[in-house]
């Protein structure tokens, strides 16, 4: 009995720590310079939650989705902040199993959407454009990815005026 | 006969009290004119609000007034090309209270987990003439993450702008 309960807390040991440790060190995943992320809002001409690639390369930030491409000077940028946000998994598919699921009896299907969470970085990068205009584009990055993604950015010369324990601004599940 | 009486009587008094309605109707407020509005930043105050959604306001409000067709152009702050501009009216947004809630709770629950976003939404004219002002509430309640309450304060916002100008 003891053998088996041992067996399982192994088991189920092993299968979490690939998870826990896949967005930190393991071999593969995207560095912080060029990462896989979801452009909230406020880089034209790419659309609103457009997934695509960030990444730091010739004194810019570039993020390309498809055939879109915006690149941000790295002169150009007066701030850089740093948050989270819980969101839901799947994408649109995501969505339209979950509002599916919400017509399952007896509000079963509400369980889905703690199964369908996922924690995200955001980061927001206010700049200027030639005209002196102000945008601030907003950026949905795997968690822990926005501050090393930040820290770059300063090293590259962008401006940033935040303190490190101002820039960890939480937000809720 | 007496019945077409009192339906005679009825009938007259409709039309002596329609003078009476008529400028009622048309007493709705003119529309200012401009043909050109600038977006100010969010400001935030002494409130404690992430900068991502001082930002997703902004954005949004530029994205949501431009699409408006209110006005001709719709700038930035720090826009040079607005300085030329003489009738210009600047939209100023102050926070004045944030609660962040929780998209778990609010699916879960639907009852609890709201996030709500309060502001006083101004729009001044090139002499410092305040134009427009008004707190307005932005909430999101059931579904959707924590920053789509900045989309349900924009879009009430440009509402209030567009029924302004």
């Amino acid at each position: 009995m003891k053998l088996t309960a041992t067996l399982m807390i192994a088991m189920s040991a092993a299968g979490f720590a690939p998870a826990q440790t896949s967005t930190t060190a393991a071999p593969g995943t995207p560095t912080a310079a060029n990462l896989n992320a979801r452009l909230v809002i406020g880089l034209d001409p790419i659309k609103r939650n457009a997934t695509g690639q960030l990444t730091i390369q010739d004194n810019a930030l570039d993020f390309k989705s498809g055939k879109e491409e915006n690149k941000l000077t790295i002169s150009s940028i007066d701030d850089i902040f740093i948050g989270t946000e819980t969101t839901q998994s799947g994408g649109k598919k995501g969505t339209a199993v979950k509002t599916a699921a919400m017509a399952a009896p007896y509000g079963s299907g509400r369980a889905l959407s703690l199964m369908m969470r996922t924690k995200v970085d955001i980061l927001t990068v206010s700049y200027h454009d030639p005209d002196g205009a102000v945008h601030g584009a907003i950026f949905a990055l795997p968690i822990g990815q926005a501050e090393q993604m930040r820290a770059q950015l300063i090293q590259a010369g962008a401006h940033a005026t935040l303190s490190e324990e101002k820039a960890s601004a939480r937000s809720k599940p | 006969m007496k019945t077409r009486r009192i339906f005679v009587l009825v009938a007259a008094f409709s039309l002596l009290a329609m003078p009476g309605i008529v400028p009622a109707q048309t007493a709705a407020k003119p529309k200012l004119l401009a043909s050109a509005i600038q977006i100010a930043m969010v400001e935030a105050g002494d409130i404690q609000i992430p900068a991502e959604f001082r930002f997703a306001v902004y954005e949004r409000l530029v994205e949501r007034l431009r699409a408006s067709g209110a006005f001709q152009k719709v700038y930035r702050t720090g826009d040079k090309a607005a300085d030329g501009v003489t009738d210009l009216v600047t939209l100023h947004t102050k926070v004045q209270g944030f609660t962040e809630g929780s998209q778990t709770k609010r699916e879960l629950t639907t009852v609890f987990g709201a996030t709500k976003v309060d502001v006083d939404a101004s729009v001044t004219g090139r002499d410092g003439r305040v134009l427009m002002d008004q707190k307005i509430t932005g909430r999101v309640r059931f579904f959707g993450e924590n920053l789509g309450v900045t989309n349900d304060l924009a879009k009430r916002i440009t509402k209030l702008v567009g029924a302004t100008f």
